[in-house]
């Protein structure tokens, strides 16, 4: 039994992939960065949703929104993560422009960016994580986007729209959006919880010593801050000094910090809660033993990643790059991908063409009430000293 | 009738081919030993640019941290010395034994020694978070002392388990090596002059294989202190050790020069903990001749 337990730990490792979030997940063993990466692997498989409607076909035909920068080249380069594009969309958008595109694929945002930074590629659209938007931006890779060219981008959820990264919202259309929250053994824990103030009640209780929580600083410090109603991004020293004693109370009921192999802990038992990513859901619900693990966004809010779809500024083909960005996200096209990859798009009339299935699974589609409660990472506070110096007490006080 | 000649050109021709064939080491040693000790002393003294990373300036600020938050470091020093310890009592024996008692079966046990190591070392480490799980060793010793909640992973001992397993190899070659050239002779000598198992052990085994035990101590406690794979998945991200502040710092944070003070710190401490081993060794031992190193 203990085989299967490995092949099942180097299957995962093996399918390598790629995962949009692996830059934090994998943050504490970067040095391992690709092997480990691809544990931490946050993707739901394509193959698990496989409802997807013919959503695609029935579009209408709608380049014509190329029409402000003439002639759709043809030739279209996009790189982005691997397997995140519906490939019926990819043949329906060549089939209606008459042009070829050219799909490459990144492992993680850092090779992303060392490619743009040694001299680009080519490449006409990446789709970054939206924290990577600032170095971008900085370092002159991606252009401002000519929105009247993209008529769809009415569709974004303005809930997503605004954050810190760009907050004009002046270089991105938004991709694809997921959350930080709880995973349960509804099995053992059938107590209430939909709040990060019962996660933590529930942790230095009843579960103590039975919880596991992802290994980086960004997540964990949300479950504090909300918990006082703060802002997930805080940097006064003062709110963050009353965030600490909550997690130094919590440091000795808890049983690991770790990005890689939490889902193990929880199809064990040895863990009952987590504070993790969606990730390992897929796996842990297709098996019968841990069927009953369920996700929850917890109420007072929390964090969420955005993919951002960028106009690269030496893209040899401008016009094919607009006529995708707007294709992209009409509403049944969009739905099309949101079948396809599984996870939650920020177009609104998308949504509405989604699956009920999808869209009742709160570890794809966050609750209506918690959508406005959400917060994306501010990168300037991803790095501020003073919420490091709380995580590294935090660190030392958890052994 | 060149000879003169060649003589006095020899001398010369020697010296260049002297210096030709030191190159490499030499440019190896500046380029890649000196310059980079020297960036990270620099480096500690500077601040965090904005977007991460280095700016120039002169700061001490980043060691006071260093003095700030010793437990990394006082955790690191204790768990080294705990883990060089365990290897060298599990090394022991073993090399002792390979090298002394197994005859013509030398070479096939020790490629059996070597054989796990050509698997991946975090693999091997994977592996360990079964044997020691709650449905491994924790679980069969749990149920046997009636404690359900006994636990190995996550706690010192495993992070220590997975440590001495790991660089088990670096202690055993040094002194499989020393023991196989010993002459067996000398220890005969000593018996035939009367002395027991324990006292030729100590006054002829020990004091001839003590330049491998010194040289494996030194190549398993070196990587001890810089451990951060263990801890953090044997240890559960329990055990906070330097080289998970350094990751920290470096990777999370992406403040170099709080990494490269640490960093120095590390060094430094190294430094002071290998020179009093090898005072309190060579002290021991004044008056032989074999060298440390």
């Amino acid at each position: 039994m203990a085989n299967q337990e490995l092949d099942r730990m180097l299957a995962r490792m093996a399918r390598a992939k790629v995962n949009r979030r692996s830059f934090l997940a994998a943050s504490g063993l970067a040095g391992t960065a690709a092997f480990l990466a691809a544990c931490a692997r946050s993707g739901a498989s394509p193959s698990a949703s496989g409802t997807a409607p013919s959503a695609g076909a029935s579009a209408p035909s709608a380049s014509a929104s190329a029409a402000a920068g003439g002639e759709i080249e043809d030739e279209l380069y996009i790189y982005n993560w691997s397997d995140y594009i519906a490939p019926e969309n990819i043949e329906k958008f060549e089939a209606d422009n008459g042009l070829t595109v050219t799909y490459d694929t990144f492992a993680n945002n850092d090779e992303l960016l060392a490619k743009l930074q040694a001299g680009g590629g080519g490449y006409d659209l990446a789709c970054p994580t939206a924290e990577y938007l600032r170095p971008m931006i900085e370092g002159g890779f991606i252009d401002k986007l000519d929105f009247t060219r993209l008529p769809t981008f009415a569709h974004m959820d303005p809930d997503l729209l605004s954050q810190s990264w760009d907050p004009n919202n002046e270089y991105h259309v938004p991709k694809d959006f997921g959350t930080t929250g709880i995973l349960v053994r509804k099995k053992i824990v059938t107590e209430p919880l939909t709040s990060w103030q019962e996660f933590y009640d529930l942790t230095t209780g009843k579960y103590s010593g039975r919880v596991v929580m992802v290994d980086s600083l960004g997540d964990v410090l949300v479950m504090p801050l909300k918990m006082l109603g703060y802002s997930l991004n805080e940097t006064d020293p003062a709110k963050l000094d009353e965030a600490r004693q909550l997690l130094m109370d919590l440091a000795p009921h808890i049983l690991a910090l770790d990005s890689d192999t939490y889902q193990d802990k929880l199809a064990s038992e040895e863990a009952v809660l987590c504070l993790g990513w969606t990730g390992p859901l897929v796996e842990l619900r297709a098996n019968p033993d841990t069927a009953d693990t369920e996700y929850v966004v917890p109420s007072e809010g929390t964090l969420f990643w955005l993919d951002v779809w960028v106009k690269l500024t030496d893209g040899p083909n401008p016009n094919a790059a607009y006529a995708w960005l707007d294709f992209i996200q009409e509403p049944d096209i969009q739905a099309a991908e949101t079948e396809y990859n599984g996870y939650a798009t920020p177009n609104v009339e998308a949504k509405k063409l989604v699956s009920q299935e999808l869209l009742d699974d709160p570890a794809i589609f966050p609750p209506e009430d918690v959508m406005s409660n959400l917060e994306g990472a501010d990168p300037a506070a991803t790095d501020d000293e003073t919420r490091i110096a709380v995580w590294a007490d935090f660190k030392s006080a958890i052994g | 009738m060149t000879g003169p000649a060649a003589g006095r050109r020899g001398p010369s021709r020697s010296s260049i081919a002297t210096g030709i064939l030191l190159l490499p080491a030499g440019l190896w040693y500046v380029l890649l030993l000196v310059a980079p000790l020297l960036i990270v002393v620099l480096f500690s003294f500077g601040e965090k640019a904005r977007n991460g990373g280095y700016e120039p300036a002169f700061v001490v600020d980043n060691y006071g941290q260093v003095l700030a938050r010793p437990d990394p470091f006082l955790d690191s020093l204790r768990l080294a010395t705990i883990g060089t310890i365990l290897t060298m009592l599990i090394a022991l024996p073993l090399a002792y034994f390979l090298a002394t008692r197994v005859g013509g079966r030398k070479s096939l046990l020790v490629l059996l020694l070597v054989i796990p190591f050509w698997t991946s070392f975090l693999i091997r480490t994977y592996s360990w978070l079964i044997i020691l799980g709650p449905r491994g060793a924790a679980g069969f010793i749990g149920d046997a002392i009636g404690d359900p909640a006994f636990r190995i992973l996550g706690t010192e001992i495993g992070v220590l388990i997975g440590m001495t397993y790991g660089y088990l190899p670096l202690m055993i070659f040094p002194l499989y090596v020393t023991l196989e050239r010993m002459d067996r002779s000398l220890v005969e000598a000593s018996k035939d002059l009367g002395a027991g198992r324990w006292a030729s052990f100590r006054q002829i085994t020990l004091p001839i294989i003590l330049p491998g035990l010194i040289t494996g101590s030194i190549l398993v406690f070196i990587p001890m202190m810089g451990e951060y794979v263990i801890p953090a998945i044997l240890g559960y991200g329990r055990t906070f050790l330097i080289g998970n502040a350094l990751v920290l710092d470096f990777l999370e944070a992406r403040h170099w020069p709080a990494g490269a003070a640490k960093a120095v710190g590390l060094i430094a401490l190294m430094l002071i903990s290998i020179s009093a081993y090898l005072w309190f060794l060579n002290r021991g031992r004044r008056t032989r001749e074999v060298s440390v190193l």
